[in-house]
């Protein structure tokens, strides 16, 4: 059916454009020709296309357009005409002998343009015989045309001021007064098609309605361009003229577009000062009509306009711009019993857009637009419709965007609770807006009560809401938001010692409401802001006035435990880290015990926890490393550890990682800016020990494979006695360093030894740093002199 | 009535002036032979022409970047000095800069008489609406453009990306016949704005864009200066004098006999 009917349609307006073209082709000879007789015929029968009632205004629109087009070139005729000594004005008469009326009122506009342009008469009268006798025409979509047509010629000859057609005194008035009527004219037309044909073809109707608005709002548009057109004539004449009919046609597409004309086709300036006239006639729309979009758009607009310039400030404070909107939305929610929640919000997020950008000192206006939001969210619960919610997200971001300062939104006490209706899902969403907004504005939370509140209002990413983790949430998604609340934790820092330790002492007790899943990512950065605490106060005197004070050993107390709930996951590799992190920080503030439980703790976790060979290798090295560097442990202490170490070291599972982790062993009895760890006996014993392990691994691969294994640990070792040769260990001897060139010089050469290209080029430049530091000459060179290499 | 009779002898009767070289009578015949019913033919330049003194500019480009401003500031009552050889405007309409926002509604058109080369040319300016709610009608208006005229705001970098959309847009609708040559003018408006400072989109840019579109012409401008809007329109009607050249002709396939015996007949080269 609709196929057929648009098929149809195609032809119809095929025939049409055809008998046009046929005409205007005569049309255009009789041009050629002067003939003015054969081209008012040819002009009326072309235009005799247009009395068509079988299209769509979209395809009459086509049909119109080309006839506009060739009437331009009769309209050029008729000039010609004129400039020949042709009367105007029997030209005005005699185009009005064509026996159809639409032919004879488009002839007749065309000609009362040349007319007016001639000013052989003034152009408010013949604008006025041309706006009355288009009354001819009463059906609506030709009414219309014919309209915007009158409307389109006579648009560069209205008798506006500066304008050549200005007449007497009051020449705007008529200039407005023409607009206004054909305006009017227009808007019945307009109007009176809802009413006409069948209600089953109501959608359809409507349809065509809406694509024919724009003639309608075309008169607006005019009456906008006309220089003649003051505030003081706008509010008295312009706008209440415009609302009369407006309002009074009572229909809902009309009242909806007419408003958004108004608002876009006037500046700002003129707005602002008839906000009372505008606003009035708001609840004296139909019910129907989506008011909220309206008044929308004029925020929107007036927004825009306070954001251009700081000059225009004064203006809005003089006529009371916000409450006057604000007191406008209430009334219009109040009558829109209906209104859905997004409506409200809408308004909502269009004022508070508007109060920050006018008033971007008057937090309380921002507050007030919130409080008045919950208000009316309030007794609806968790919001579930997907536009709303966007919508809350938008009004929520309208303060972060303003001040790109989280600090004065938090001070907005009706914030959290606008943030209340959001489901889990979008809470998250705009806790990720708020933390997207302090790294980007770099914005410092320097207190604990703030971060209080930030963490309030984030908390969707910091636990379960309701209790319930949420298993469909994405791996990857997960990952990012717990990612970002990381480095917000990181963000949040005081210089002061005491706020920094509340500060802390706040994010962690969020922090360990986070379950298992999320401890993995935000102990670490709570275990490295402390530290950071720790590295401001060490060095300072301890306990300066008395107990209350935040301290190092308070600190590393509360990490402890920080980190002990990594167990819960449990995390031993992280926790491993952190505590041997700590132990290196309470060395650094002389904290002999604190240092010995946290490596009590790692230790433990080694024992205990960490069970993977691979992991066993990384953490047994962590060790290492660390305990070498600590120097505040007292003999005992010091030799329990590294006994421990050393112990942990032989019991790796593959012959290699214990030979590596023994050999790194002999560094904890060597340290060089300390003299009394300076064992060398005990590095010789570990040394050699490595050796022998090194040994047994290289046997072992034998028997499995049939071939010697490479050599590798050997040179290895090498290199440490060669450390530790250099570094004046007197048990590392010549003599023990040229057997184990010789010893790994024969393994090499050895038939049964697999070749290696890597242990080989390891081995060569071994042997040419030993070479090297003979050349250097000087204490060094003596040293490495006897060596052979 | 009769059927047009396909020599080009009756033809040139119906168009007595349309044609000179035997060439374009030879394209003619071919194309009437082939009963297509429009056809192009360059006409001789001199050649006095009502339809060809009408020429048609198409304002477009997004919503705010200044279009009916720019229509509203030419040609500006500003001192003219050399440049003014060529062109010489007779219709002056200088309307006052508004610095406000006013949306257009629906498509909207001032005409402007210049003279170009001792001929008299009307220039049809239509402004459009760049909010797209307001082009309810759609765009039919487009039609017959001999000049499109693409419009951005220096200080938006949308408003710039957007071109594309708005030219091809334009080709799509307008359906010029010949797509690749038709003669668009780019223009980078608002260069006042914060003296410059706000500008997002470089002139480099704006070019490299023309150049990449077939060598577009291309003029910054400030409507509310008044900077530069002479010089970009002159271009503009210049090259819609120059794509007016040729036109496309309608020839009915059914003569009336009794007119074609009217017509006035005149020399014939046949």
């Amino acid at each position: 059916m609709m196929a057929d009917g648009h098929e149809d349609e195609e032809k119809w307006l095929a025939a049409g454009i055809a008998g046009l073209q046929q005409n205007a082709f005569y049309m255009h000879r009789a041009l050629d020709s002067n003939n003015l007789r054969d081209a008012l015929k040819y002009s009326a029968q072309m235009l005799s296309e247009l009395r068509t009632s079988k299209l769509s205004p979209h395809k009459y629109y086509e049909l119109y357009m080309r006839a506009f087009d060739e009437l331009r070139k009769l309209e050029m005729f008729f000039k010609e005409e004129a400039r020949r000594g042709c009367s105007v004005i029997d030209l005005y008469e005699l185009v009005q002998h064509a026996g159809n009326i639409l032919p004879r009122l488009y002839l007749l506009c065309t000609v009362g343009s040349v007319y007016i342009k001639s000013k052989e008469a003034p152009a408010k009268d013949v604008l006025k015989d041309l706006v009355e006798m288009c009354r001819g025409i009463q059906h609506p979509v030709r009414g219309l045309f014919l309209r915007s047509y009158l409307s389109q010629v006579s648009r560069d000859k209205l008798p506006d001021i500066g304008s050549e057609y200005e007449g007497d005194a009051d020449t705007v008035t008529d200039a407005v007064e023409f607009v206004l009527q054909n305006f009017t004219e227009m808007n019945k037309l307009w109007v009176r098609m809802q009413h006409q044909g069948p209600a089953r073809e109501k959608e359809k109707r409507e349809k065509e309605r809406s694509e024919l608005r724009d003639l309608v709002g075309k008169n607006l548009h005019v009456l906008g361009q006309i220089e003649g057109v003051d505030l003081e004539m706008y509010k008295e004449t312009v706008l209440p003229r415009v609302l009369e009919q407006v309002v009074n046609c009572k229909d809902e597409i009309a009242q909806f577009y007419l408003m958004d004309c108004i608002i876009q086709v006037f500046p700002d300036e003129y707005h602002l000062q008839t906000l009372d006239i505008l606003l009035g006639a708001c609840p004296q729309l139909q019910p129907s009509v989506d008011i909220k979009t309206v008044l929308s758009q004029l925020m929107e607009r007036l927004s825009n306009y306070a954001a251009s310039s700081t000059e225009v400030l004064p203006e809005f404070l003089q006529v009371e711009a916000f409450s006057k909107l604000s007191n406008a939305i209430g009334k219009v929610i109040e009558a829109q019993v209906d209104m859905p929640t997004v409506g409200v919000v809408t308004l909502y997020s269009s004022l508070l857009k508007f109060t920050l950008h006018v008033h971007p000192d008057r937090l309380d206006y921002a507050d007030q637009v919130l409080g008045a939001c919950v208000k009316k969210l309030a007794g609806k619960g968790k919001i579930e419709d997907n536009k709303a919610t966007k919508q809350i997200v938008a009004l929520l971001s309208a303060p972060l965007d303003k001040y790109n300062d989280i600090v004065t939104a938090l001070k907005l006490s009706n914030y959290p609770h606008v943030m209340e209706y959001l489901d889990n899902e979008t809470n998250k969403v705009m806790a990720t807006v708020i933390i997207q907004s302090i790294m980007k504005n770099k914005t410092q939370i320097s207190t604990a009560e703030k971060v209080e509140a930030l963490f309030e209002l984030i908390k969707g990413l910091i636990k379960d809401l309701d209790g319930t983790p949420d298993d469909e949430v994405d791996e990857d998604d997960f990952k990012e938001e717990q990612n970002s609340v990381a480095r917000l934790i990181q963000m949040l820092c005081n210089d002061d010692p005491e706020e920094m330790f509340k500060i802390i002492c706040t994010v962690r007790k969020h922090v360990l409401t986070g379950g298992p899943k999320r401890l993995l990512f935000t102990v670490p950065p709570l275990v490295f802001s402390s530290l950071k605490l720790v590295r401001q106060l060490q060095g300072q005197d301890e306990n300066p006035f008395g107990d209350d004070t935040t301290t190092p050993k308070k600190i590393f107390q509360l990490l402890n435990q920080t980190i002990e709930a990594l167990s819960s996951i449990p995390a031993p590799d992280l926790a491993l880290r952190l505590y041997l992190q700590c132990a290196e920080a309470a060395n650094d503030c002389e904290l002999e015990p604190v240092a010995y439980e946290f490596f009590t703790q790692a230790y433990i976790l080694y024992e205990e926890e960490i069970s993977d060979s691979k992991a066993q290798v990384t953490a047994l090295h962590l060790i290492i490393g660390t305990l070498q560097r600590m120097h505040v442990f007292g003999v005992e202490n010091r030799d329990t550890l590294t006994h421990k170490a050393t112990g942990y070291s032989a019991k790796l599972l593959k012959k290699p990682d214990q030979c590596r982790a023994v050999y790194a062993c002999a560094h904890l009895f060597w340290v060089d800016d300390q003299e009394n760890m300076k064992d060398g006996e005990r590095v010789l014993i570990c040394l050699k020990r490595a050796l022998r392990i090194a040994n047994a691994a290289q046997q072992m691969s034998n028997a499995a494979r049939g071939s010697t294994g490479s050599s590798t640990l050997f040179v290895e070792i090498l290199n440490k006695y060669l450390y530790f040769f250099e570094k004046g260990n007197p048990q590392i001897t010549v003599a023990s360093i040229q057997s184990l060139i010789e010893l790994i010089t024969n393994e090499m050469q050895s038939e049964s030894t697999t070749p290696d290209p890597a242990t080989d080029a390891f081995f060569a430049s071994t042997l040419r740093y030993i070479q090297f530091q003979k050349q250097k000459g000087g204490a060094v060179g003596e040293k490495y002199e006897p060596i052979k290499a | 009535m009769v059927v047009a009779n396909k020599t080009t002898g009756q033809s040139s009767s119906v168009r007595p002036n349309r044609l000179e070289s035997s060439d374009q009578l030879r394209s003619l015949s071919l194309s009437l032979s082939l009963s297509l019913r429009s056809i192009r033919i360059p006409r001789p330049y001199t050649m006095p022409s009502r339809r060809r003194t009408l020429l048609k500019v198409i304002i477009l480009g997004d919503s705010g970047v200044g279009k009916t401003s720019l229509m509203n500031q030419y040609p500006s009552m500003r001192d003219h000095g050399e440049s003014y050889t060529q062109f010489c405007f007779l219709l002056y309409v200088n309307k006052k800069f508004s610095n406000q926002y006013k949306a257009t509604i629906g498509a909207d058109f001032l005409t402007k008489e210049v003279q170009f080369e001792d001929r008299l040319f009307t220039l049809q300016i239509w402004d459009t609406a760049g909010q797209e709610r307001f082009q309810s009608l759609g765009v039919a208006f487009y039609r017959g453009a001999d000049c499109c005229v693409l419009v951005y705001d220096v200080n938006s970098m949308k408003s710039f990306d957007n071109l594309n959309n708005w030219r091809e847009e334009f080709l799509i609708q307008a359906s010029p016949s010949d797509p690749e040559n038709f003669p668009f003018v780019v223009i980078g408006n608002k260069i006042d704005v914060d003296g410059g400072n706000s500008r997002v989109v470089s002139e480099k840019k704006a070019r490299a864009w023309c150049a990449s579109k077939g060598n577009i012409p291309y003029f910054e401008t400030s409507a509310k200066e008044g900077i530069n809007v002479e010089e970009a329109f002159q271009c503009i009607a210049k090259n819609a004098v120059k794509s007016g050249e040729e036109d496309e002709i309608y020839l009915p396939d059914v003569i009336d006999v009794a007119t074609v015996g009217q017509t006035r007949s005149s020399g014939c080269e046949c």
